[in-house]
């Protein structure tokens, strides 16, 4: 008998204390030994994602939908990012566990399996991706929540940088999810001498709402 | 360990804390803080190794690894700089180049065969008769270079990479570097710092002496560092070489780690806005005979020896300096308690007069306008005759210690490698900088300033600019500051003084290379006269120390030989790395950032080996049985499942997307329909095959397309630059990641799919070309399309990544009764070849279009509206006939294949290669592909393939007609 699941290309050499069955994933919800300090990532990789494309993206705008006016930009809720790529493109990052239903209309794309999907958070974040990077994520013409698109351990990826002061830093990111092993293990090997840890959705979810 | 000086309020070790490291098999103790070098040094280890070429005995010479002089082998590592490398406890260290040890050195005779050796010698000795070359060769490979490498040594440090992002960067932690690091912070901009010493400081750090306010100068350093450190704008890298400069402010560098460090080395690349660059000096080495004996050291080192790690160099020394700093030296060693017989000062005028009263109140010895012209003693100093500049008056003294320094010279290394220009100044005797690069301002030594207020303000301005650079309106700072630096003393005099009267046979210009001043003569009366020529000729500057020691005496000396005048000296280049490093440095953690499809770890558990293809990782074979036989055969006979998830895969929608299709594919797009896959292919403006694929409609305007493997990575972008003028609206998303691909083929694949669905896939359902959703155990989406690649009733199965392994274990469940097996890219490989169907890559190439590989039948020649990419290429060659052709052939010899790639001649030359040839088991016989020129392209020609090292047997093929496997194809439609 097969189970019928969906697999995060994102594994962890960590314990997950619970994990949480949703919509066919095996979601993580807390490790291990995740500590209280800080950095952690977080495998986001069942969250929907979209790619919405048209001539005319901003007729596409709306509650539901608030896509940003300038390239770069983002709107960012405690439900979603919309990421403003370019003219015509926006990429959409839901976080509710419920299941999203795309738009029956042509200009959307379901993206979820396209990409891995991670959070990089807490202190000492911005030491860790200067060793994966030279994009300037943490530059003082970045107004987070802002959107980067760039190489990420030599991989195209989109950056969303949430937050870049306090104790609680930190970047969203997305890549090919073909890269997801690769990915991981380069940013768990740059994280290791500030303990970078993997984290449950649960810690990933904190840290979100307390930005906002 | 002889006893060291304690309590020195500018000591760099720490006294209480002990470090021992092994030399030679026996234990030595120093304290921590303490370089190899200085605790070698302060156990009576004067010789630390052989010169290159020579072999004379080596010792300290400066503290900064200007010379290769203290390369020793550290822990495996040959050519460790041991006056750079922080002693740590347990640490190996040997001499290198030596027969026996650096003490007794059984080489050392060659040292008296320098008359055999004149420069460039090996460029014209041992040439002739030819064959003596080779064996020369030989010797003089196993002779050259310092240190030998372990085979079977592998490194176990950690080397680490980071590239941060600045608007100011600073090279030079001195008094000028700090002052401008300060500055710019301070107006509001971020600010990197490097310096390469473990400590900031830089000149002031070691120094007694007092500024204007009677402040020590190490005090001052020490607290000019402490507000450095505790800036928030500035982030320091100590420890750290700054090894290149490139366009637009790309700085890159290394840092040793500490102890405390998660790196031995760590590479760091700066993107900067601008740079100040306050690198200061180094002391201009005094060249006389034997300037290069163990004992003979600058006077910088001799200070620091003394002042940082409470070393005193020597119990009796002769001063020969051209500068004050060495009058300084000389007073406060002296104080220290280091007897000094002499002070030569190669000046007659314009010292210090407060310097020269501390002089006259020791009663030490002093006599201007006089120099060293030898140092005495076989392997260390003993003495030193001291004369005249004009060599009417020497003298000899007797001490262990030779303090020698012509003078300074700045360290323009970062300014020259990107590709700023210098120029002697008469005044400093410097080369100074003329042309700077792009945003980049230059503090403190560099420009000949030696007062203290002076170089902090030169600091300061240089601060203030750079951080103007970067958008800040500063033009009243920077004004004042200006008027403040013209207020204080300006740049001091110097000296071009290079050497006294001297033979020049012993007296090395080079030490790293053992280039002496009779070599650069020779070089000079070669007609090798400027001092790029010489370098290359003498190799005076190419050894580890970069030009450190030879540096600016080069142009400087070969101008006074030649008498030439100021403006025509020009230093030679200097290129990145500025300093040694290891290339594990530059490799950094390096990942191998590949991709893997869903089912990577599932084909590995299944026996897998993987190769790398493009940005895959893919499984080729299932067995150690390369020919793939039992995986082929499966395919042919059961049913075999591969995982061709690395297929690029596509969605184009938006109302031109039909347009942008037709330009770039080959075929004629409007005949594509829903339910319907169709293979096509793109060309380039050549006409030549960049990609092949199926595409399939979706819905008005919105279809999805494949690519090949290889393809995908660049497809977007080819269709965007192949549409760049025409301002179409559509959109394209690559969904290449989104869709795991199992291809399920042979006869019982049917069987297989329908046992997981309860939907009708039979022929009439889904026939060939066919595309159709279905859903399998009610809950994966799938994507079915029927083809053939392989010429087996097959079927291509798109399904969402996530539920890849679900998928395919399902099927595999359900194909037990079918025998279905694995089978890899060797396997797929060999079965379309025998189908006849190619890959590109590996049966076209830029030489060769469409209609050469067969592949005409797709070329649609009447469309309207769009021009497609390769039409006008392939128009034009439609009747050329000298042309290579794509066929088919069968070996004679059918008991083994040749490689791919072989070629296939006739008595005078190549005539075209073989593309891909197997040994197969479906069809009797060797077969592969060919590229051949068109008269072979007849079927029935008899073809020689010539293979590697077959010395001159060739093998003997014919032409004949593809597919090889079931022409008709009744199997793949069945």
């Amino acid at each position: 008998m097969v189970d019928i699941i969906r697999r995060s290309p994102v594994t962890f050499d960590k314990r997950p204390a619970r994990v949480e069955n949703r919509h066919n994933w095996n979601v993580v919800t807390e490790f291990a030994d995740e500590g209280e300090e800080g950095p952690w990532i977080t495998d986001l990789c069942h969250k929907t994602r979209w790619d919405v494309q048209d001539g005319n993206l901003m007729s596409l705008n709306s509650s539901d939908l608030p896509i940003p006016e300038n390239y770069g930009d983002c709107s960012l809720s405690g439900e979603m990012a919309v990421n403003r790529m370019n003219r015509t493109q926006a990429s959409v990052w839901h976080f509710s566990d419920d299941a999203v239903q795309m738009p029956n209309q042509s200009a959307y794309t379901e993206t979820t399996d396209a990409t891995v999907f991670l959070a990089l958070y807490g202190k000492n974040v911005f030491s860790i991706t200067e060793k994966l990077t030279n994009l300037d994520l943490n530059g003082p013409d970045k107004n987070p929540p802002t959107l980067v698109q760039g190489p990420f351990s030599h991989v195209p990826c989109q950056i969303l940088v949430v937050n870049k002061d306090g104790e609680m830093p930190g970047i969203l990111f997305t890549c090919s999810r073909g890269y997801a092993r690769d990915m991981v293990h380069a940013v768990m090997d740059a994280g290791r001498e500030f303990s970078l840890k993997p984290a449950g959705e649960d810690r990933c979810k904190q840290w979100i709402n307390q930005i906002l | 360990m002889m006893n060291r000086l304690k309590n020195l309020p500018t000591l760099r070790v720490n006294t209480s804390e002990k470090v021992s490291v092994t030399y030679r098999g026996k234990q030595y103790e120093g304290f921590k803080g303490d370089t190899v070098a200085s605790l070698l040094y302060a156990n009576g280890i004067r010789i630390f190794g052989r010169s290159l070429k020579y072999h004379r005995p080596r010792g300290l010479y400066s503290l900064d690894g200007e010379c290769s002089n203290t390369c020793m082998q550290i822990d495996d590592i040959p050519n460790e700089r041991a006056e750079n490398i922080p002693a740590r406890d347990g640490m190996n260290i040997r001499e290198q180049n030596v027969k026996g040890s650096a003490e007794k050195d059984m080489m050392g005779f060659i040292d008296k065969l320098d008359w055999a050796m004149p420069a460039g010698f090996y460029y014209h000795t041992m040439h002739r008769p030819a064959k003596m070359w080779p064996v020369a060769m030989k010797q003089i490979r196993k002779a050259a270079g310092l240190g030998t490498l372990n085979q079977n040594f592998n490194r176990h440090e950690r080397f680490d990479e980071i590239f941060p992002k600045t608007e100011v960067c600073v090279i030079g932690g001195g008094p000028a570097g700090m002052a401008a690091a300060l500055e710019a912070a301070d107006k509001g901009v971020r600010v990197i710092l490097l310096e390469s010493r473990p400590w900031l400081g830089g000149f002031y750090e070691y120094r007694t002496s007092v500024d204007e306010s009677g402040n020590f100068l190490y005090s001052k350093a020490r607290t000019l560092a402490e507000k450095v450190e505790a800036h928030p704008d500035i982030r320091v890298f100590k420890h750290t070489f700054m090894v290149g400069a490139y366009n637009n402010n790309l700085i890159t560098a290394f840092q040793r780690g500490g102890e405390t460090e998660s790196f031995h080395e760590r590479y760091i690349e700066i993107r900067a806005q601008s740079v100040v660059v306050a690198t200061g000096c180094i002391e201009r080495p005094l060249i006389f005979e034997n300037n290069e004996r163990p004992g003979v050291m600058q006077a910088g080192c001799a200070h620091r020896l003394c002042r940082t790690y409470g070393i005193l160099p020597g119990k009796a020394a002769v001063f020969s300096i051209g500068h004050d700093t060495g009058l300084e030296a000389a007073v406060d060693l002296f104080d220290m308690g280091l007897k000094i017989a002499c002070i030569a000062d190669l000046r007659e005028d314009g010292q210090d007069p407060e310097l020269l009263e501390k002089v006259k109140g020791r009663k030490i010895p002093y006599y201007p306008g006089r120099v060293a012209t030898e140092a005495l003693g076989k392997k260390r100093v003993t003495g030193v005759k001291v004369g005249t500049i004009d060599g009417t008056v020497e003298e000899t003294y007797t001490c262990d210690l030779v303090v020698a320094s012509a003078g300074f010279t700045p360290v323009t290394g970062p300014i020259t490698i990107n590709q700023g220009k210098l120029k002697f100044d008469e005044h400093t005797g410097f080369f100074l900088p003329s042309v700077l690069p792009d945003k980049t301002h230059v503090a403190g030594r560099i420009n000949g300033l030696g007062n203290p207020a002076s170089i902090e303000a030169s600091g300061k301005l240089a601060g203030l600019r750079a951080a103007a650079e970067c958008g800040k309106d500063l033009t009243g700072e920077i004004d004042e500051a200006q008027g403040e630096l013209n207020d204080l003393p300006g740049p001091q005099r110097g000296s071009k003084f290079v050497t006294g009267p001297v033979s020049g046979r012993k007296s090395y210009i080079c030490f790293d290379e053992d280039t002496t001043i009779k070599n650069i003569k020779q070089a000079i009366r070669k007609g090798f006269d400027v001092p790029e020529l010489i370098k290359r000729y003498t190799s005076a500057g190419t050894g580890p120390g970069q030009g450190g020691i030879p540096g600016h005496n080069l142009p400087l000396f070969t101008a006074k030989f030649k008498a030439e005048e100021n403006e025509k000296i020009r230093p030679t280049n200097q290129r990145p790395p500025l300093v040694p490093l290891f290339l594990s440095t530059y490799a950094g953690t390096n990942h191998d950032m590949a991709k893997r499809t869903p089912m990577h770890d599932r084909q590995k558990k299944d026996g897998g080996i993987f190769r790398r293809l493009g940005v895959w990782r893919r499984a080729r074979y299932f067995s150690n049985d390369f020919s793939c036989r039992k995986e082929i055969e499966n395919v042919r006979n059961n049913v075999g499942i591969l995982d061709g998830s690395t297929l690029g895969k596509f969605r184009i929608h938006g109302p031109d997307a039909l347009k942008a299709l037709q330009r770039v594919y080959i075929s004629n797009m409007e005949k594509v329909k829903q339910g319907r896959v169709k293979y096509t292919a793109m060309c380039n403006d050549d006409g030549c095959v960049i990609d092949d694929g199926v595409i399939t409609k979706l819905a008005e305007n919105d279809y999805f397309f494949t690519t090949s493997t290889g393809r995908a990575g660049s497809t977007v972008e080819w269709i965007r630059y192949h549409t760049r003028f025409d301002g179409w609206d559509f959109n394209l998303v690559n969904l290449t990641d989104a869709l795991g691909v199992i291809n399920l083929s042979g006869p019982n694949s049917r069987k297989v799919i329908e046992k997981v669905t309860d939907q009708d896939i039979s022929d009439q359902a889904l026939p060939f070309s066919g595309v159709k959703e279905y859903t399998i155990s009610d809950d994966i989406p799938v994507t079915v399309m029927r083809l053939g690649f392989v010429g087996e009733l097959s079927y291509e199965l798109h399904v969402p990544s996530s539920y890849m392994e679900s998928a395919w274990d399902l099927l595999l469940e359900a194909g037990k009764e079918f025998h279905i097996k694995n089978f890899g890219v060797e396997a797929q490989n060999v079965l379309r070849m025998e189908k006849g169907h190619v890959i590109l890559g590996q049966e076209s190439e830029q030489r060769t279009n469409l209609t050469d590989i067969n592949m005409g039948f797709l070329w649609y020649r009447k469309k309207k509206e769009a021009k497609t990419v390769g039409n006008v290429a392939l128009e034009q060659t439609v009747n050329d006939t000298g042309r290579l052709k794509l066929v088919g052939i069968k070996m004679k010899d059918p008991s083994r294949a040749p490689g791919d790639g072989c070629v296939i001649v006739d008595d005078t030359r190549v005539r075209g290669y073989v593309c891909t040839i197997r040994k197969s088991f479906s069809v009797e016989g060797v077969i592969g592909m060919a590229l051949v020129e068109q008269p072979l392209a007849k079927n029935g020609t008899t073809v020689f393939v010539y293979e590697d090292e077959c010395k001159g047997n060739l093998s003997e093929a014919q032409v004949v007609p593809m597919p090889f496997y079931d022409p008709e194809g009744k199997r793949m439609k069945a």
